[in-house]
This record gives C-alpha cells, sequence and structure tokens, in this order.
C-alpha cells in the first residue's frame, strides 16, 4: 500500500513541478532573501538581524503561499477534471489517495524550503551571520507549519471550490497566528465570548506555535522539551486534519 | 454451463441527485436490476440521459447509491480485490496530460502493484494492442481525441482484468478507430473476458453483443440477445425492385405484395415475409422482367430502441 | 445509510478523530504552562523597529498594524507584574503605535495613563501626550490627561490650568466634548491651584473617565488621601477663627460646632479621627502624621514630591 500511496505523491510532485506559480513564487523568495543583502547596506545598526529576519520571513510567507494555492488544488482540481475516476476504480483506497496527494505537496514543499534555505545560508555565509542551531530548529518549525496547512488546505478541497478553500485555509492562517492574542484579550469579555474564544484557540490550530523567528532573532533560547511537543502538536493537528478529511472524502460522491 | 457465472449484478439499485441551492431531488436511477455473465459482451444502451454514466459510477465505487445494492465478482462493489481483477474506461476521459503515454501506463501499473517487470512488459504489448506505439514517449496534451480514448482502454487493460467496463468506447472515434475498437472488443472476448460497455451507437452494439439491455430515464426497458429482442416483435419486409414487369406482369405479383410503387418502367414492391418470396420471384421470370435488386429488411436494434423510447415516454 | 459504508468504521472513525483532538488541545495545555511564548512577545515589543521604518513595509495597512500591536501591548502589560525601570518598552510601542496611526487617540489616553500611574513614567506619558495634541485637536482627553499629569504629577497649576482651558475649547457634548466640570475646573485651577477642592472635583473627573480598574485604585487611594487633607484644612481655619473671635483656643473639636464654626466634624477617610491640641492649636490626624506639604502655602508652586 505504502509504495502505491508513494506512487500517487510521485505523480502528484511531477505534476506540481509544472504549476508555474511554483516557480514564480520561488524566484520571488529568492529574490526577497537576496534583497536583504541590499538592505542591510542601507540600514545603520543590526543588519545580522535584518537578513535573518526577512529571510526567514520570506521562507515562510512563500512556503504558506504555495501549501494554500497548490494545496486546495490538489483534490479538486483531480474532481474536475474527472482524473480521479480512473484512480478511485482501482484498487486502493480513497484515503491512500488522499495521503498520497498530500505527501506529493509535503515533497514539492520539501524541495522548495530546501531551495530557499540554501539560498539564505548562501546570503548568511557571505554576510558573516552566525549560523545557529535555532536557526535550523525555527526552519523546522516552519516546514511543520507548513504541514499543518497543507493539511487544512486539503481538508477544505475534499467539500468545497477552490476558492472557497483557499478564503477558509486563508481565514484558518490568520485565525491561527492571532488566536493566542484573542485569547488574552478575551479575559477582558464576558464568559460566553470567552468560551467562543477558547474553543476556537483549542480547537483551530495555533499556527503562532511554530513561530521561531523571535527566539532567532533574539538569540532566545527555545528548549528540547518544547521542541519536542511542539513537533508532536504540528504531526498530531496534521494527522487529525488529515483523518477528518478522509472521513469527508471517503462519504462524497464524485460527479 | 462456465460462461453462466454471474460477474456483475445489480439490485433495485436507485440514485437520487440533489441539483440547485434547494436540493432538489433528481432521480437518474429508478430500482435498477441487471445481470451480466462471465465471459459475455454486453451492452449497456439508452439514449442521453438515461443513467448509463450514473450506473458505470456506481460500480466503480465512485458515487454511493440511494438504496439498492450491487456486486462485482460475487462481492459487495467497493471490494478492492474485485477493483484488482475489474477495468474501467470513464466517458470522455481526462488524463494527467503532464505525463507521457508509458508514463501514464506506467502510473496505473504501480497503482495496481504490479511489479516492474510486468508493466514493461504491459506497457509494450497495450501500445501495440491499441496501435499507439508511436506516442510511447508523447505527452498525452498532444494526443488527438482518439488517441486519448485509445491510451484510455490501454489504461483500464493493465491489469489484465477479467471484467472491462467501458463508458462510451466509440464516442469520438472516427469509423476507422470504431471498427479498430470492435476489433478489440471482439479480440477481448476471445481471450475469455467479460465486456461491459455503454454506448448508443447502436449499430456497434448490434454487431458486437452477446446480450444487451435498453436503459430509458433509468429504468431498464429491455434486456436480452439481440436476436430474441429483435426476434420478438420481428415484422421482416422485403423490398424487390424490377424493370419491365409490364402491366399483366404487375397484376400477377400484386396479390402478393404488400404494396407497390410504380416509377416509369421500374416498380418496387414489398412484400411481406419470406414465405412469397419465391411465388414472386417464379412471377418475374415468368414475366421475363428484370430484376435489379432484393433487399431483405431485418427490423433492428435501432427500431427497436427507438419503440422503446417512444412509447417510454409517451407513458409519462 | 448507505449501504456501502460500514457504519461502525466511520464512527470508529470519528472516535479517532476526537481522540487526536483531546491530545491535541492536551499538547495545546501543556506548551502553555511553558512561558516562553511570552517573554518572546515582550522581546518582540522591545526591539520593534521605529515606527517611520515599520510604516511602508506594512503596505497601506498600517491601521491594522497598529491595532495588532496595540492588542500585544494590552496582552503584555496583562501579564506583568509592575517593575518600575522596564517601562521602556511601554513607551516604545506606543510610539510606534502612534507613529503608525497617530489619530489612534485611545493609545495616546489609555497609554499615557498607565505610564503616569502605573509606571511612575510622567516623562514619558507627557511625551507621548504632547506627540498626540497636534495630530487630534478634537480630542479633550489629551489635554485633560495632560492636565492630569501637570497638577498631580509635576504640581504646575498654571500648565495644567493651560491644558484644561485647552480641553474645554473642544467642541461638542460630553463624550464627545468635554465634560462640563472642566471649564470651571479649569479657572479655579488659574485662580487656586493648592485648593484641595480643586484637586478633588479633577479627581473625581478622572475616576469617571477611568475604566481600569487598577488606575481607578490609584485615583481612589489618593482622593481619600486629598479628602483627609482637606478636612484638616478646613479644622484648622475654624480653629483660627475661633482664636480670632474668642481669644483664646478651643478646648476641643466639638467646641468648634457648638460655636457654629462647624456643621458637624467630619468623618475620618482612613477610619481613625481628628484630634486637637488644645495646647497649640494644632489639628492633626489619627491615622496619618504627614501632612501634603502641596496644599499648605497659598502661593507655593514648588513640586515638593508625590502628593500622597
Ligand atoms: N452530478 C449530477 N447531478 C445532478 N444530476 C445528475 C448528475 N449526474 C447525472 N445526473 C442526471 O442523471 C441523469 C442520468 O445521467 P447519466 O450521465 O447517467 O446519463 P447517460 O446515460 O450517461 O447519458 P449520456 O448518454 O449523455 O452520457 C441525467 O438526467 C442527468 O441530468
Ligand atoms: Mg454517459
Amino acid at each position: 500500500m505504502i509504495a502505491r500511496i508513494l506512487s500517487i505523491s510521485l505523480n502528484s510532485f511531477r505534476e506540481n513541478l509544472r504549476e508555474k506559480l511554483l516557480y514564480n513564487l520561488l524566484i520571488f523568495a529568492l529574490l526577497m532573501i537576496g534583497s536583504s543583502i541590499l538592505l542591510s547596506r542601507i540600514t545603520i545598526g543590526d543588519y545580522h538581524r535584518l537578513i535573518l529576519d526577512i529571510g526567514l520571513a520570506s521562507i515562510n510567507l512563500f512556503g504558506v503561499l504555495i501549501a494554500i494555492f497548490v494545496g486546495i488544488g490538489l483534490v479538486s482540481k483531480e474532481i474536475d477534471r474527472k482524473t480521479i475516476y480512473t484512480i478511485v476504480s482501482k484498487p486502493i483506497p480513497r484515503y491512500a489517495f488522499l495521503l498520497g496527494k498530500y505527501f506529493g505537496l509535503v515533497i514539492t514543499l520539501l524541495a522548495n524550503t530546501a531551495v530557499m534555505v540554501l539560498g539564505l545560508l548562501v546570503v548568511l555565509y557571505v554576510m558573516d551571520v552566525p549560523i545557529t542551531g535555532l536557526f535550523f530548529q525555527s526552519i523546522g518549525l516552519i516546514f511543520l507549519e507548513l504541514m499543518v496547512i497543507t493539511a487544512v488546505a486539503l481538508l477544505f478541497s475534499t467539500f468545497t471550490s477552490s476558492t472557497l478553500s483557499a478564503i477558509f485555509t486563508l481565514g484558518i492562517y490568520v485565525i491561527g497566528h492571532m488566536s493566542g492574542d484573542l485569547k488574552e484579550l478575551a479575559k477582558k469579555l464576558d464568559e460566553i465570548s470567552q468560551a467562543i474564544i477558547n474553543v476556537v484557540y483549542y480547537v483551530l490550530p495555533n499556527l503562532e506555535r511554530f513561530n521561531l523567528k523571535g527566539h532567532v532573532i533574539h538569540g532566545l533560547d527555545f528548549g528540547a522539551s518544547d521542541m519536542a511537543l511542539t513537533i508532536s502538536y504540528g504531526l498530531t493537528y496534521a494527522g487529525l486534519l488529515l483523518l477528518l478529511a478522509g472521513i469527508i472524502f471517503q462519504r462524497r460522491d464524485f460527479q | 454451463m462456465a460462461t453462466s457465472t454471474i460477474i456483475l449484478k445489480t439490485e433495485a439499485l436507485r440514485k437520487t441527485f440533489k441539483v440547485g441551492f434547494w436540493g432538489r431531488q433528481v432521480t437518474a436511477l429508478e430500482g435498477l436490476d441487471l445481470e451480466v455473465r462471465q465471459g459475455e459482451v454486453f451492452g449497456f444502451l439508452g439514449p442521453n440521459g438515461a443513467g448509463k454514466t450514473t450506473t458505470l459510477k456506481i460500480l466503480m465505487g465512485l458515487i454511493y447509491p440511494t438504496s439498492g445494492q450491487a456486486w462485482l465478482f460475487g462481492k459487495p462493489i467497493g471490494d478492492r480485490d474485485s477493483k484488482a481483477r475489474l477495468g474501467f474506461l470513464p466517458e470522455s476521459p481526462y488524463f494527467y496530460d503532464y505525463l507521457t503515454g508509458a508514463e501514464f501506463l506506467r502510473f496505473y501499473g504501480d497503482l495496481f502493484g504490479l511489479s516492474v517487470s510486468v508493466v514493461n512488459r504491459r506497457i509494450g504489448e497495450l501500445l501495440e494492442l491499441v496501435g499507439m506505439t508511436h506516442a510511447r514517449d508523447l505527452q498525452l496534451r498532444k494526443f488527438s481525441k482518439g488517441m486519448l480514448q485509445r491510451i484510455g482502454i490501454a489504461q483500464a487493460l493493465i491489469n489484465d482484468p477479467e471484467l472491462v467496463v467501458l463508458d462510451e468506447p466509440m464516442s469520438g472515434l472516427d469509423p476507422i478507430g470504431r471498427k479498430e475498437i470492435r476489433d478489440l472488443i471482439l479480440r477481448l472476448k476471445e481471450e475469455g473476458k467479460t465486456i461491459f460497455f455503454s454506448s448508443h451507437i447502436l449499430h456497434d452494439a448490434e454487431m458486437l453483443c452477446d446480450r444487451v439491455s435498453i436503459l430509458v430515464k433509468g429504468r431498464l426497458v429491455a434486456m436480452g440477445r439481440v436476436s430474441d429482442l429483435i426476434g420478438a416483435d420481428s415484422t421482416h419486409s422485403i423490398e424487390v425492385l424490377v424493370e419491365g414487369l409490364g402491366s399483366d406482369g404487375l397484376a400477377q405479383v400484386k396479390p402478393l405484395t404488400e404494396k407497390v410503387t410504380v416509377t416509369g418502367d421500374r416498380a418496387l414492391l414489398i412484400l411481406k415475409g419470406q414465405q412469397s418470396v419465391n411465388e414472386v420471384l417464379e412471377r418475374i421470370r415468368t414475366a421475363k422482367a428484370k430484376l435489379i435488386s432484393l433487399t431483405p429488411h431485418n427490423s433492428s436494434l435501432e427500431d427497436l430502441f427507438i419503440r422503446q423510447v417512444r412509447e417510454q415516454r409517451g407513458e409519462e | 445509510m448507505r449501504v456501502f459504508q460500514p457504519a461502525m468504521r466511520i464512527s470508529l472513525l470519528w472516535c479517532c478523530a476526537g481522540l487526536l483532538l483531546g491530545i491535541v488541545v492536551l499538547i495545546q495545555l501543556k506548551l502553555e504552562q511553558h512561558s516562553g511564548g511570552r517573554i518572546a512577545k515582550l522581546e518582540q515589543l522591545r526591539l520593534l523597529p521605529r515606527g517611520e521604518v515599520l510604516r511602508p513595509a506594512l503596505l497601506g495597512y498600517h491601521h491594522v498594524g497598529a491595532d495588532f500591536l496595540w492588542l500585544r501591548v494590552v496582552q503584555v502589560l496583562g501579564d506583568r507584574v509592575v517593575r518600575d525601570q522596564d517601562y521602556e518598552w511601554l513607551y516604545h510601542a506606543l510610539d510606534v503605535i502612534t507613529t503608525l496611526d497617530p489619530k489612534y487617540v485611545y493609545a495616546y489616553e489609555a497609554g499615557g495613563t498607565v505610564l503616569a500611574e502605573l509606571a511612575a513614567r510622567v516623562d514619558l506619558s507627557n511625551q507621548l501626550l504632547e506627540k498626540g495634541l497636534a495630530p487630534n485637536p478634537n480630542s479633550w482627553q489629551i489635554p485633560f490627561k495632560l492636565g492630569f499629569n501637570h497638577f498631580f504629577h509635576l504640581n504646575n497649576y498654571r500648565r495644567a490650568a493651560d491644558y484644561l482651558a485647552q480641553a474645554a475649547r473642544v467642541p461638542g457634548e460630553f463624550p464627545i466634548g468635554p465634560p462640563l466640570y472642566t471649564a470651571r475646573l479649569a479657572a479655579r485651577l488659574y485662580a487656586q491651584g493648592n485648593n484641595p477642592d480643586v484637586a478633588l472635583e479633577f479627581l473625581a473627573g478622572m475616576l469617571d473617565q477611568t475604566t481600569d480598574e487598577k488606575i481607578r485604585g490609584q485615583l481612589m487611594r489618593r482622593i481619600k488621601r486629598v479628602s483627609l487633607e482637606r478636612d484638616l484644612q478646613m479644622l484648622e481655619r475654624a480653629v483660627q477663627q475661633f482664636v480670632e473671635t474668642r481669644d483664646t483656643r478651643p478646648p476641643s473639636l466639638a467646641k468648634l460646632v457648638e460655636a457654629g464654626l462647624l456643621a458637624q466634624i467630619p468623618h475620618e477617610p482612613y477610619g481613625g479621627e481628628y484630634r486637637l491640641d488644645s495646647a497649640t492649636g494644632d489639628v492633626t490626624s489619627s491615622t496619618h502624621s504627614e501632612r501634603m506639604r502641596v496644599y499648605r502655602s497659598s502661593d507655593s508652586m514648588a513640586s515638593e514630591g508625590d502628593p500622597e
């Protein structure tokens, strides 16, 4: 079964590689990372910070864009183009198809992130910015965030159109980064709003957990146990989303 | 008889779709009962919108029936072992157009979990079979419609299936292409495979099928051997065209015909059945007239089809 | 129920989903116990780039940026115990916010209050509020708060009166315009800045505008203290009058009431009592021995420490 999932993944990866969007975004990201060199020339003071800041933010942002805009098409495109007919009629369960598509995009994101990280490492090396372990921890968590967002996009694309999926996924992304702040604010509100915000906070993915950019820039430590917890949080959450997507997908008619 | 094993069966299959914002119900299938036996070529016929594709989608596990049941190889549909023994060509297929012909077939081979050597062998065989060897390394987006249909059939055969399900295999093909597909289906039948295909090209079905069923508005209106279906209400007629029969000769044959049309020197005689043919020919010979043509008109599947569809529509 | 879906399996899967959700929430709770995130948030605020730099980077979303930062500030403030020296970040963050959105009146007002009352950084508070004056000519809150700062923290009655007069000139009815007493308060400040009654009216006005419990508590403590001072001054005036009319010191405070110089002896706000030293004629409180020097001499403008 794993071999079959893998062949769907690789096929999906091959399909993604033909996406022009991907290259545009990648080039743009590399340009941004490169441009931090220029910016650091014209700012006074702490240019290490600036390069790290822009670099990590670019990797994160463009990864998220790819995850969302390729992710929402993963399943809906196959249904629209009816390519799914020949796959579902083969002896593979529907969840395997879903997992295959998911990992196909994860592989794509891995390749993309690798290219962007490489670009950033070159810039950091050229500019003599020290590279810490924290930097790689942060990249790891960015990638975990991408995995969660891909799963969100996949979940939506199993039951709505691409456009709605994009809107919902973007919404989850924004709320996922703000829910921590919302929860703190809710302390000043009445009980009902507090309860609602608490549900949002605990049930929706708390993406701020994957954000170590502040730590990297300010050299704050992120302990091994925190790291382990955060990783298990991301993986469990992605698993939950995939499970839900699988349940919905299993019940679906392909029309 | 070994061939009477039932390979595909549906029982009271019903499917309703919800359409529009308010979820208005549209019934696509109303209690369909079908049986397809091993080794036969079964034609699933019906006008546009009859519910053919809907039935095939249910059988392939693409959509779920609203009620009723269906079995493939004696197991409820969705069973993975049965799917491994199955080949499916969807209606006007769309495929991954960034793959080449060979990559495309390899992908499906992998989905069946076939070994690399088997897949490689099958790719060669199948490209040969559907006459697409030249398109081995061509991307699918450069394929013509007929080429897509062929590679689609090749895809359906990658696992050497026992049952081949084809949704409109001849649509979009030119007469030569259709003939090739017909030959292909007959070849598969010779190999002992069961073929279940939908079509509204009745001529093809008539030539190929052991049995057909006719579906109109989600209901089965006829099912059986083509000859039985036609024979059941056959009204054979024979047209005889003669020249220089003369008024005497005409008077001689007239009682034996149903209708006579005279145009100048020629006369078109329409005979009721086989019985009077010899007698008529005898009288033509004695009148020294010249026989130009003799055309037997079998009541075709097409007549049956049109009659059934009309009846069904008239009812409503 | 659909025929081809084993109902059992689906419900089992739903159970799995529930379980995973439980695990997710548990991990969240566990992560919350580690407070790393909060420190990071404070650090982010401390090291926020200057508003002038941030503004173009926000591509037109600088109002949202200001809102977002404000939420952050409020949140970090809510978490923190007051540590005196640790308010530079707050000023910096507020400065960034008000650069992103110079018309964010609430940020000036609330920020100014917190800086002055909780952080004891009147200098920073005034700096922030002064920055808000120009872009917000229609806000009475900013000059009102500045007046308050100058009156209570800097004891500069003249400047305080100027600011209150500016607040009083803002058109409109309360709460769009200033409360009615603003003009009167300004006038009284010009006339008699060191009168505790003026201070009490100012404090009552400020209390009206404040919702934050911590700051309200602070204001109420101040009101109590000034009330004590006002009572003492009133009692002293009565003693003075007694001496002037009868040429002898009153033997007790009760005698002042008997003589018709007082309607009654006021209640000591801290629950103690007022005492009269019949030998010297001094009036004291049983709870506080210190007096508030600000309100002693009629024309002093000296800023001699906190009035509390
Ligand atoms: N997804 C769907 N939503 C709503 N109605 C549908 C859907 N799919 C099919 N139908 C309806 O069900 C009926 C049967 O459609 P189906 O596609 O099975 O016909 P068909 O026999 O394959 O026709 P054709 O020969 O044109 O391919 C039609 O009336 C069609 O409108
Ligand atoms: Mg059809």
